[in-house]
């Protein structure tokens, strides 16, 4: 039986990052993908003939200290250096401009509200200082309260309250006061035009089962304004795959292995150490320690297995909010769509979105979604909110984790699977008429997908909604906020932990603070 | 309104229970005593048959394919080392190792268990069953359970029962008829005596009850309350959910807390059965480590109670029960810990007390002082640390 140091559970951005700083350490390791292409969620992907797309991510930049740590650029990773405008679709085709020029934004802006214009500049200065402060909490290894914690925790919360306290007073409070707000207040204490709060406030909800009136999308709304260093998306020349081919080849030239189509079955445990992996084709392979990628409730319901658990420790796990609701509808065009380059999202009202989240609450998928819309040459990728993973059938209220209740969600899925790419186009041509002549070929994945071919549980990109109650040292659950488990020499890198969601590699860089 | 209930046997248990003497337990109206003093009911327990009302138990059904292995990750105990027939005394911790209730387990088939509880363990148990293939039914209600206990107590079952229980052996289990009804009868029972345990459909309970009254008349079979029963349990060392510890689900502090090693149950925890179970890794620890606390029992000095009693002019008293109170135990003039329950032992003729001690002075033989008070007045006798239990039958296990 072959035997290394670390296993990593999943080659997604976070458990290649983690394969890089240890391989860079010189320790053997050996990362286990279940899919047989590397990437998880950061992948481009071929559907067809010319029909090439970011799969689930139109966007996403690494944090510079890892891209520098692990000289991705040796590895081939450009990351576009312009970045485009964010564009909020209007009936009247006027649309409201984003720009990457904030005197072109404050024109734009002018349109809906001369107030509206001026506050642009300001917000954007205080959107750079809630992003500091995001950058630091999130490199912050979360305390396990409510266990209390050691001095060390002690000194990394009180710099982290320092950092905040640098900001000067009056922004350190409306920071803190913008984090149990809802996205509609955040913006609202800036702007006074419906539309302009509206494309701004979108980015609170995006990837997230919560409406515009959701406490906590004020800190989701910095937390993703964070992640892309504005509103708009920074794409990745060649596609955003490259930043996870960059990191497997500096994973590869640093000695690490890397095996693809090797699903874990299980993380085989004795008492309460973990002692290695068992493949699902039988093979059995030990190591020291291992760093699951994979988010919580797969980690721990799946490959642990509650009964290596402490019972209190499944009852949180079990509780962890997974509820997702993005479907994406990709379309090969014959290029006359007529879709501006950059991000555009139909989000005309603060009220639209409200409405648009409805449908998840109901288990429903919105039939006048929020969409967020990117173009790469023929290509459309919509992303779609919202379309609950687990749909209303109309027939009978099921527990979600029951048998019968999956295979109902398989048969709705593949019932509605048309609906959505339907609702998307529909949305989308009211805006520009020629998209649906335009279109060659199409390709959607529902939330089911999102689980199945991409290992999401409950197709929730987050593994694990951002919510207030599922952020900072509560992530992923209560007590076990700082990548360490139940089990001995088993530790979380991926999303699911603090510092994860979207795609920045922070999870799979903090999990080196607190290896042994 | 949440209202006290009756057990089943109430028909017949309170038409005896001549002081109205009620007490609670387990949400249930249960007899403290039948008479107005409780010798009669005690020494029944020791010297004839006690018939004691244990309805209000917490009373679990477990089944399935992965019955022992819910039980064997909840318990300390090694469940698989268990055979059909066989009952087990066991405790079961918090992940923390500390203790949150005590009771038997019963292995009624492969994969058939009943789980006795001091108080409700139904989410506790649900939540360690998760992935599991178990079914778990509370059956506090329908099952009616009869303690019979003292010398004569098989002699009495023997009349009365299909078949005989002189081949079950301390701590089994067997199905069998009385008086034509169905019931399992284990050997088991609170009182540190020869003693059994009958366990019926509620629907039977007044039927067994007669017939195990008529049955054991020459016998000296008596009904006997709660508080006769608690002084025979500090007499054969057992200890009861708060009032000699305090679960770890209701502890407001963490130092009220007990493991099952502070308790003396090193015997129950089997940290060499295979897999994690809960707590494990705390008990581990503290094993290797030591514990900081132990229950032990002691017995106060009659001579130095004499001392103390007679500095006022009085023959020393003591209570005609057992008493449920924290009283300080000091070595020198230092606090080293506090007895939970006291009794005068009518039969050893000594006074009492289950203690929990702070390393190192619960070795045995260590002197120490209890506090009581005289006339008012906060006195030390003098006591020592012995094993427990205070008393052992030969007859307990024979």
């Amino acid at each position: 039986m072959k035997t290394y140091d670390t296993i990593i559970i999943g080659a997604g951005h976070n458990g290649l990052v983690a394969a890089a700083y240890l391989a860079k350490q010189g320790k053997k390791v050996l990362v286990l993908e279940r899919r047989d292409i590397v990437g998880g969620q950061v992948v481009t992907e071929s559907f067809g003939d010319d029909f090439t797309v970011d799969s689930l991510h139109a966007g996403g930049t690494l944090r510079p200290d890892i891209v520098k740590h692990l000289n991705l650029a040796s590895h081939g990773l450009v990351v576009d250096s312009v970045r485009k405008p964010f564009i909020s679709l209007q009936a009247d085709s006027n649309h409201l401009v984003f720009d990457v020029d904030p005197a072109k934004t404050v024109e734009s802006i002018k349109r809906y509200s001369e107030k509206d214009a001026a506050n642009w500049i300001p917000f954007l200065d205080f959107m750079k200082k809630a992003t500091q402060f995001i950058e630091t909490a999130n490199a912050t290894i979360m305390p396990r309260l409510p266990k209390g914690f050691n001095l060390s925790e002690g000194m990394a919360l009180a710099e982290l309250g320092l950092d905040l306290r640098m900001m000067g007073g009056k922004d350190m409070m409306r920071i803190v006061r913008g984090i149990p707000m809802t996205a509609d207040e955040f913006v609202d204490e800036w702007f006074e035009s419906d539309v302009v709060k509206a494309a701004i406030a979108s980015l609170g909800i995006h990837g997230l089962t919560l409406g515009v009136y959701g406490a906590g999308t004020g800190y989701t709304l910095m937390h993703n304004w964070s992640n892309r260093g504005g509103l708009s998306h920074v794409s990745v020349q060649g596609g955003i795959g490259k930043i996870t081919e960059a990191l497997a080849s500096a994973v590869k030239s640093l000695g690490g292995e890397i095996r693809t189509g090797a699903e874990v079955e299980r993380i085989q445990v004795d008492m309460y150490t973990c002692k290695g992996v068992v493949l699902k084709s039988g093979e059995e392979i030990s190591a020291k320690n291992i760093i699951s990628a994979a988010d919580p409730k797969h980690t721990f319901l799946t490959l642990v297995g509650a009964m290596n658990l402490p019972p209190e420790f499944v009852w949180n796990v079990q509780s962890i909010k997974m509820r997702g609701s993005v479907a994406k509808v990709h379309l090969l065009t014959d290029g006359k769509h007529g879709i501006p380059d950059g991000t555009v999202v139909v989000a005309p009202s603060i009220k639209y979105l409200e409405q648009a989240y409805d449908a998840a609450k109901y288990h429903q998928i919105s039939e006048k979604p929020y969409l967020e819309v990117t173009t790469s040459g023929n290509v459309v990728s919509i992303h779609f909110q919202f379309a609950a993973y687990a749909l209303n059938s109309g027939v009978q209220e099921l527990a979600p984790a029951s048998a019968t209740a999956s295979r109902r969600t398989s048969e709705l899925w593949n019932e509605k699977r048309n609906l959505v790419e339907k609702i998307a186009i529909d949305t989308l041509a009211e805006y520009f008429p020629n998209l649906k002549s335009s279109i060659v070929n199409r390709k959607s994945l529902t939330p089911l997908d999102l689980e199945q071919t991409y290992g999401l549980t409950e197709g929730d990109l987050n593994h694990g909604q951002i919510m207030l109650d599922q952020f900072m040292f509560m992530r992923p659950i209560p007590g076990w906020s700082n990548h360490k488990t139940p089990i001995d020499n088993l530790y979380l890198c991926g999303s699911g932990v603090h510092g994860g969601g979207g795609v920045s590699g922070t999870a799979g860089r903090n999990v080196m603070k607190v290896l042994k | 309104m949440e209202k006290l209930r009756y057990t089943p046997f109430h028909e017949r248990t309170s038409a005896l229970c001549q002081p109205q003497n009620w007490r609670r337990w387990a949400g249930y109206f249960v007899v403290g005593s039948y008479e107005l003093t409780i010798d009669r009911e005690y020494w029944a327990i020791r010297n004839a048959a006690a018939l004691i009302d244990v309805t209000p138990l917490m009373k679990y059904m477990i089944k399935g394919k992965d019955a022992a292995n819910l039980l064997h990750r909840v318990t300390t105990r090694d469940i698989h080392k268990m055979s059909v027939g066989q009952v087990y005394y066991t405790g079961w911790c918090d992940d923390e190792g500390k203790l949150i209730d005590d009771g038997t387990v019963a292995r009624m088939d492969e994969t058939t268990f009943r789980l006795t509880a001091a108080e409700p363990n139904i989410r506790w148990l649900m939540m360690n069953a998760v992935g599991l293939d178990v079914e778990i039914s509370e059956v506090s209600d329908s099952v009616a359970s009869l303690s019979l206990q003292g010398p004569n107590s098989r002699v009495v079952l023997n009349r009365v029962c299909e078949s005989d229980l002189d081949g079950l052996k301390y701590f089994r289990l067997i199905k069998n008829k009385l008086g034509g009804v169905e019931v399992t009868i284990s050997r088991t029972g609170y009182t540190g005596d020869l003693g059994y345990e009958i366990w019926m459909d509620a629907k039977d309970a007044i039927k067994v009850w007669d017939v195990l009254m008529e049955a054991g008349q020459d016998y000296g079979i008596t009904p006997v309350g709660i508080l006769a029963l608690d002084m025979a349990r500090v007499e054969a060392g057992l200890f009861m959910l708060d009032v000699d510890y305090t679960s770890s689900g209701h502890a407001w502090i963490e130092s009220q807390k007990s493991s099952p090693f502070e308790l003396g149950l090193d015997w129950t925890v089997a940290l060499d059965k295979p897999g994690y179970f809960v707590g494990r890794k705390a008990l581990e620890k503290e094993k290797h480590e030591g514990s900081a606390w132990k229950m032990v029992g002691i017995e106060i000095d009659w001579v130095g109670m004499e001392q103390l009693y007679a500095e006022v002019g009085l023959p020393p008293q003591i209570p005609g029960t057992a008493i449920r109170a924290s009283m300080p135990i000091l070595v020198g003039n230092v606090q080293v810990g506090y007895a939970s329950t006291a009794s005068w032992s009518p039969l050893l003729k000594k006074y009492i007390a289950l203690a929990h001690l702070q390393k190192p002075y619960y070795e045995l033989g260590t002197d120490v002082r209890m506090e009581i008070t005289v006339e008012h007045q906060r006195k030390h006798a003098p006591a020592k640390v012995v094993k427990l239990p205070f008393y052992e039958p030969e007859w307990k296990k024979k």
